[in-house]
């Protein structure tokens, strides 16, 4: 069973506020965020796209939609519109209904219009701040396979640490029978108790079914108007929802994905890059990873009379290190001053980090100035004086930042 | 009392629905286009409103979302003379689709079970 591709369509969640990655989301949209040095979130999920030979994106924008729109066209206008390919950013349009996007599922509704211009059969539903790297042609073949209303990936996790995701729970056939938010107790796999899964926020819904649901959701006074929490669990037990899960398919074990929701998980999923066998690879030839074309010179260590270190790093072009970096990442035209150390950190464009300057665990926006000698990291208890710290420790340093030399 | 209101551009569908409606007991108000049922719909206080689809200007299909946008929860019917506006999917919206026809019958019962609360 195949499905033409143009009778797809495909759409991404791009619109939220993103208020638990501030001050990243500060001045810019969540997918937005610089990550992995020269990719933006959002660059993954539209990777994914292209390396699933999908060409026709609605990008859904709502919050900070102007960062949104400016990428696309600066990293993402690769697609032929004589073709009938696209990728269009589609903030709220005022024309159905007066108001913002109220929740992922009244985005849908909002742009009905456009999906009765399209007519597709199946529609694919994908999140804008999502790092993993997915075929979803394999998802379609399997929602196409079970005749599913809806499929929804989703991602295998130790049972004990379930209680902090949506959890799917699934009978041997693969069918949810039950979709729980958070659960104190979260149930296993029926073929492998001691795993849970995980909704991934990545759906594959026949068309007809996805419309007449989010309009008897837009008439729910008590919904949130959220795929997560309303549309689904409104489904389960209804309608045929299946779990796909994303495995690896030689060995059974839970391929890589990520919610990038949270500062810790935005800096964690940054140690997952590297080394030599990292967990996430970017050097990966099957499944390439488009980021912002750079035309910056090659990086440069330049070691006059001082040792340079650079350990277990990704450094983008444009780089000058005369100091030391370790276990970090560095985007494009980052400068690190002589005698400076740089450690488990990720340094946005053009950050300078000046001489003989410490940084530990940091997360610093594009275009800080780090005086010579200026410490981060180091005293948690001084840096929460200036700084945003995570639960985790985790210093994040704001472009607007202000450090005295 | 009930408050229908009753959105067309044929003068003698309007009439006949109002003597109709009025005679079932409901109160009946009338728009002749699409704007104007808007104005009303921000306006009175409604229990119903039958849309015609095809109007000069703005249709009942484009009219549909920005009546529930405003009154959310408001039953709508869709109330044309084509049966190929069922296919649109803006027309799901609505609470009942019922193809114009001398006979009444299917309009007022649902009427009736879109106004019982």
């Amino acid at each position: 069973m195949t499905v033409a591709l143009k009778e797809v369509t495909t759409i991404i969640m791009a619109g939220g506020k993103g208020e638990r990655l501030f001050p990243l989301t500060r001045d810019k949209a969540k997918p937005v965020i610089t990550f992995g040095g020269i990719y933006r979130i959002l660059d993954f999920t539209l990777s994914n796209c292209l390396n699933s030979g999908i060409r026709r994106i609605y990008v859904l924008s709502q919050y900070g939609s102007f960062s949104l729109d400016q990428h696309l066209r600066q990293a993402w206008d690769v697609m032929h519109p004589d073709l009938g390919e696209f990728i269009y950013s589609m903030p709220p349009q005022q024309i159905m209904v007066n108001r913002w996007y109220r929740g992922t599922a009244d985005s849908i509704y909002q742009n009905l219009n456009l999906l009765e211009r399209e007519r597709p059969r199946q529609v694919i539903i994908l999140s804008g701040d999502h790092v993993y790297k997915m075929d979803y042609l394999e998802m379609m073949k399997f929602h196409l396979n079970r005749g599913a209303d809806l499929t929804v990936a989703a991602v295998m996790v130790p049972r004990a640490e379930g209680g902090s995701f949506g959890i799917l729970k699934v009978n041997a056939a693969g069918e949810v029978e039950n979709f729980l938010e958070k659960p104190q107790d979260p149930p296993g796999l029926p073929d492998n108790p001691d795993f849970s899964l995980v909704s991934m926020g990545v759906y594959i819904f026949k068309a007809e079914v996805l419309v007449a649901e989010v309009i008897k959701d837009a008439k729910k006074k008590t919904s949130k108007h959220d795929f997560g929490g309303d549309i689904i669990p409104q489904m389960v037990g209804r309608k045929k929802v299946y779990a796909y899960n994303f495995q690896d398919r030689a060995t059974g074990a839970p391929r890589y994905w990520r919610d990038i929701g949270l500062l810790d998980a935005y800096f964690k999923a940054h140690q997952d890059l590297m080394g030599q066998t990292p967990v996430f690879e970017l050097f990966d030839p099957d499944w390439p990873v488009r980021g912002r074309p750079q035309l910056d010179p090659p990086s440069k260590y330049v070691g006059a009379g001082s040792r340079v270190t650079v350990e277990d790093s990704l450094i983008a072009s444009g780089c000058v290190i005369e100091g030391a970096v370790v276990r970090s990442v560095l985007s494009p035209r980052v400068r690190v001053g002589a005698g400076a150390t740089v450690s488990e950190t990720v340094l946005w464009d053009g950050v300078e980090v000046g001489a003989g300057a410490r940084i530990q665990q940091a997360i610093i926006e594009e275009g800080v100035r780090v005086p010579p000698g200026f410490i981060i990291g180091l005293d948690h208890k001084r840096d929460a004086q200036r700084f945003h710290v995570t639960d985790n420790g985790v210093v994040v340093v704001p472009n607007n930042a202000i450090m005295e030399e | 009392m009930k408050t229908i209101l009753v959105v067309d551009d044929d003068e003698a569908i309007r009439t006949l629905l109002k003597e109709e409606l009025e005679d079932e007991g409901y109160q009946v108000l009338m728009a002749t286009n699409a704007r104007d049922a808007l104005k009303a719909v921000e306006q009175e206080p409604l229990d119903l409103v039958i849309l015609d689809i095809r109007m000069p200007g703005m249709d009942g299909l484009e009219a549909l979302p920005r009546i529930l946008g405003l009154k959310e929860g408001l039953p709508v019917i869709l109330n044309t003379a084509y049966t190929q506006y069922q296919e649109s999917f803006m027309s799901w919206a609505a609470d009942a689709y019922v193809v114009k026809s001398s006979d009444l019958t299917e309009l007022k019962d649902k009427i009736k079970e879109l106004t019982q609360t």
